[in-house]
């Protein structure tokens, strides 16, 4: 089976914990439910991924040097 | 402490570290310093300081409409496109869609693109000798009868009769037992094979049977991959030397990844889609990225800044699968009426929305403008007040 995180495409995707997840809530002052989703089904994801969790991930980015987004895991 | 290859003291390194900049824009500043071989730490602070608030000037302002900006600003150039699909790649002799068909294709997120593609790099010595590479080649390439002998229909004997091509069997690494055996499993017809000469017939002496034979005979795909109808090998030019680069027509972009020889950290292909399904969301808006840059810039468009395509891509992938923006898509799937019957498809919209009692809670651009109220941005969403600052008891002007 091919490794997709090999793939120069694929950035960092981990799965992040509640204490930095509130943290990243309060910052933007947003609910879980606001954030962007990735399927549970996405190729991507690290194999613990649970439906509710947020993954966080780490692109290097055209206009900054790296960009840190986060996704709420759906479906 | 981060190791600089820039000859600058350790002071320098913290004050210049100590700021938000990107690394490239440290980089820059470090540059500087070093050029200047009489810059002090005072200079540099201050250096980094004015780089800093620069940069940080540069931000977008609250409340600015960037949709609106995005939109315009590939809209704009996007009328200099052409409107022909003009089928000329530039890369080998691949017909690939370009312009302004492309462009639609990508934000439409159509599910087969009109000219799939894959561009496929090799690992190790399959990319260094031209006889490993076209082992891939030929386990890529769908291999059909045609390719590999003659097929005559004997209409007396009710036999169809395969004349194989040695030196072809021999190039595509394929035996005429092989070839027996594929066509006795696809069409359920047991061959009579002697050397390079395959016959076979149907069980009852039917004229119809036979032509059908003929004809499922045709598609039947002895090697390779059915998607892909040819490769061209070319030799490139890398950052990393000279290798076999693969160019395909017709793309199955999951099974390719699992072939042996190909380099599945780098193989790509057009379909994002494809990409999204083998790849994750994450590279399906990168693809999205890197196609509408590599659309527009093909017709010499190259200066739409790759923020707007970047919000784009974002909106498209927000949702964690690839929307369109139309009206199955993401303009499709606003809550607000007005908004929706005012795109597309008015009075569908319109009529439901009446049928359900829906409400319209009135807090995007579109309804505003239509009610008449002002919209939430720019100006719209900043209220005003008039009166002294209690701060230093001075009068506000």
């Amino acid at each position: 089976m091919v490794d997709v995180s090999q793939h120069e495409l694929v950035p960092e995707h981990t799965i992040l914990d509640e204490d930095a997840l509130d943290e990243v809530l309060e910052e933007y002052d947003i609910d879980r439910t606001d954030l962007p989703k990735i399927k549970r089904s996405d190729p991507a994801l690290p194999d613990e991924a649970e439906i509710g969790d947020v993954i966080k991930i780490v692109r290097n980015s055209r206009t900054a040097d790296q960009a840190v987004v986060y996704r709420l895991v759906v479906e | 402490m981060t190791n600089v290859d820039y000859d600058v003291t350790d002071d320098m390194i913290a004050v210049v570290e100590d700021t938000d900049l990107p690394r490239r824009l440290k980089d820059e500043v470090y540059e500087t310093l070093e050029d200047r071989g009489d810059a002090t730490v005072q200079d540099a602070d201050e250096l980094a300081r004015a780089v800093e608030s620069r940069y940080l000037d540069t931000r977008v302002d609250p409340l600015d409409p960037v949709g609106t900006v995005s939109a315009q600003s590939i809209g704009e150039p996007g009328t200099q496109l052409t409107m022909n699909t003009f089928h000329y790649a530039g890369v080998a002799e691949i017909d690939v869609t370009q312009g302004l068909p492309r462009l639609i294709e990508l934000v439409d997120a159509r599910k087969t693109p009109d000219t799939p593609m894959m561009t496929v790099y090799l690992e190790d010595e399959y990319a260094a000798e031209r006889e490993k590479a076209h082992e891939v080649v030929w386990n890529i390439e769908a291999t059909k009868i045609l390719a590999l002998g003659d097929v005559s229909t004997n209409v007396a004997d009710m036999r169809v009769q395969i004349s194989l091509n040695e030196d072809t069997l021999r190039e595509r690494m394929i035996t005429p037992e092989e070839v027996a055996e594929i066509i006795e499993d696809n069409l359920g017809v047991s061959t009579v094979q002697q050397g390079t000469e395959i016959q076979f017939g149907p069980e009852e002496p039917s004229y119809r049977d036979l032509l059908q034979l003929v004809e499922e005979l045709r598609d039947i795909t002895f090697k390779g991959i059915e998607e892909v109808s040819r490769v061209v090998i070319r030799r490139e030019e890398l950052d990393v030397g000279e290798q076999f680069v693969l160019y395909t027509e017709g793309s199955a972009f999951g099974d390719v990844l699992e072939i042996e020889g190909v380099d599945a950290s780098r193989t790509t292909c057009n379909n994002i889609h494809e990409i999204h399904r083998n790849l994750g969301i994450e590279a399906a808006r990168e693809a999205i990225i890197e196609e509408t840059n590599n659309t527009l810039a093909e017709q010499g468009l190259d200066d739409v800044n790759v923020r707007h395509l970047m919000l784009v891509a974002d909106m498209m992938t927000n949702r964690g699968e690839i929307e369109s923006i139309g009206r199955h898509g993401i303009s499709g799937s606003k809550e607000s009426v007005l908004a929706r019957a005012a795109f597309e498809v008015t009075v569908n919209h319109l009529l439901n929305a009446a049928i359900h009692g829906e409400t319209d809670e009135l807090d995007g651009v579109t309804e505003n403008v239509i009610v008449g109220k002002p919209i939430k941005l720019g100006t719209g969403d900043v209220d005003l007040r008039m009166g002294s600052t209690k701060s230093s008891g001075s009068q506000a002007d």
